[in-house]
């Protein structure tokens, strides 16, 4: 048998699992490819969907795979429940957060309402590639990327705010905290993208004020400076020269020479 | 850390005793490094001569720089503010380790409000080497540089942040605890699945296991006055199960019981 994952999805997050399933010993194509329905073992569906089209990709899919071939679908921006709520056969999806895969010693699962008996078979899968499961409850960004989104959220009021700049307050959460990295580079690497989408979800579902994105995020959104992949997002990443050090377009020293004036 | 880099360093406490025991608490700890040869006896002898304890605040008025780290509360800290800006000359440096006060309300009613700077320094200080370099409405840009070439001459971290409520660390850390009580709360994942999934991206320590070790009550008290700070924004609002900890005396390590049991 030739059997593969579907990957549906665009971006640097989606050549990451590429490599990644690959280098497991797992096949991967897409839409574009010729394939039989049989031979596809599950679908990856890493579109955030802030917009109709993963809908659309969601709704092609289920034209060129069986009834029963599970769907593992990126719950950073909507829940599997409300995902679900587009297919024909809902029961078959599963939500996931696809942030850090290749890294993380563990998966972050969720079931849409639809599936209202769990199929717990639908994740042999993941025990295949060696991932612990971890079930927890259908919201936005499950537990490890709301909480980034979050940090990252936080860090960008204060640096719009000029409490401190880019560098410094990346260095604090690093030699205070001991975070793995500051936020703000931290976002630049996963894309200010998915965080973004994450905020949003958050807020939507919740209608709660606590999520609401900064308007530095919103901006950068409009922009493109998603962060790495873009070469731009909280710093310049440039082909030649890793700017990482160089200063943020988003800090401001005028501001607050301003402000001891005004003082 | 400031005898050790070879500073003469006066220490006052209002309690005789625990003046006494920070002495022995330091000497102790000297002799260890000794014994351990990181240390020569005649370093601890000098160390040991460069530690004077002194019994008023008057005492401390040759000081270059006076380094304030009373309870965080705002009376007592502004009585001593108060205090320190009659008894000192006026070009002494008065530093306040406040971790959540504004240095301004701190230092406002004071004749010469210009000498006063935030340093916050993070537990434990021999560790970690970031410090909040704090500008209040009143310090110069001056005496900011100023602190912050001598804390890098000390081999410090420093970073410059705007008095606001929180600075960086405690505020970009709030959602860190907040977002995970929320997240338990609303039955989307239990406490030991949101430490091993924050642990599996990279975090040193999850949530909850991070607040047992500092504190429940500790990490309580700072995000309400994060929360105070920010006049209620809903971004900051504590949890209910936070109360209920503290009140029901589940503290974490140090009470044998928080989020975990400690045997």
């Amino acid at each position: 048998m030739n059997e593969f994952v579907l990957l549906v999805g665009r971006g640097k997050l989606v050549e990451e699992i590429d490599l990644y399933l690959n280098q497991q010993g797992v096949k991967t194509k897409t839409l574009d490819q010729v394939f039989s329905p049989n031979e596809v073992i599950a679908v990856f569906d890493l579109e955030i969907g802030l917009n109709q089209e993963k809908r659309q990709l969601l709704q092609q899919v289920e034209t060129r795979v069986t009834q029963q071939t599970p769907i593992f679908t990126s719950v950073l921006h909507r829940t599997a429940t409300e995902i679900a709520s587009w297919l024909f056969y809902p029961e078959r999806l599963v939500g996931f957060s696809p942030l850090l895969m290749p890294t993380m010693t563990c998966v972050e699962i969720c079931f849409p309402i639809q599936s209202l008996r769990p199929n717990h078979k639908l994740l042999s899968f993941w025990k295949q590639i060696g991932k612990e499961v971890e079930i927890v409850g259908d919201q936005p960004g499950l537990v490890f990327a709301r909480t980034l989104a979050l940090l990252v959220n936080e860090a960008s009021f204060a640096l719009s705010e000029g409490v401190a700049k880019a560098t410094d307050i990346d260095l604090a959460m690093q030699k205070g905290l001991n975070h793995p990295q500051g936020p703000l580079q931290w976002a630049d690497q996963v894309g200010i993208h998915h965080l973004y989408a994450v905020l949003e979800g958050l807020q939507r579902e919740y209608g709660e004020d606590r999520y609401r994105p900064a308007p530095l995020l919103r901006k950068m959104m409009y922009a493109q400076f998603i962060g790495v992949e873009a070469e731009q997002g909280f710093y310049s990443y440039g082909p030649q020269e890793m700017r990482r050090d160089s200063h943020c377009f988003a800090d401001r020293p005028e501001r607050r020479s301003k402000m001891l004036s005004d003082a | 850390m400031l005898i050790t880099a070879g500073y003469q360093v006066k220490a006052f406490d209002n309690c005789k005793k625990s003046r006494i025991s920070a002495r022995e608490w330091l000497e102790e700890r000297w002799w260890k490094l000794a014994e351990k040869g990181k240390k020569t006896l005649f370093e601890v002898e000098s160390m040991q001569e460069r530690l004077v304890l002194v019994d008023s605040l008057q005492d401390l008025s040759d000081c270059d720089l006076i380094l304030e780290a009373v309870p965080e509360d705002l009376l007592m800290k502004r009585n001593l503010f108060h205090q320190l800006d009659s008894l000192m000359p006026a070009d002494t440096v008065l530093a306040t380790n406040t971790s959540s006060l504004s240095v301004t309300s701190i230092s406002s009613r004071l004749k010469h409000p210009e000498r006063v700077i935030g340093l916050h320094f993070f537990n434990p200080v021999w560790r970690l080497p970031l410090v909040e370099v704090v500008e209040s409405a009143h310090t110069p840009l001056e005496l900011i540089q100023q602190a912050m070439s001598w804390l890098q001459s000390m081999g410090k971290e420093p970073i410059h942040v705007l008095d606001t409520p929180g600075f960086i660390v405690n505020r970009v850390a709030r959602p860190f605890h907040l977002e995970a009580y929320r997240i338990v709360g609303e039955g989307s994942a239990d406490k030991n699945q949101v430490d091993r999934i924050l642990r599996s991206a990279g975090f040193p320590m999850g949530p909850f296991e991070l607040q047992d070790l500092i504190g429940i009550d500790i990490n309580y008290s700072a995000s309400h006055s994060v929360y105070e700070g920010f006049h209620y924004d809903p971004r900051f609002r504590p949890h209910p199960e936070q109360r209920a900890l503290v009140e029901s005396g589940k503290l974490g390590r140090k009470s044998g019981k928080g989020h975990y049991i400690y045997e």
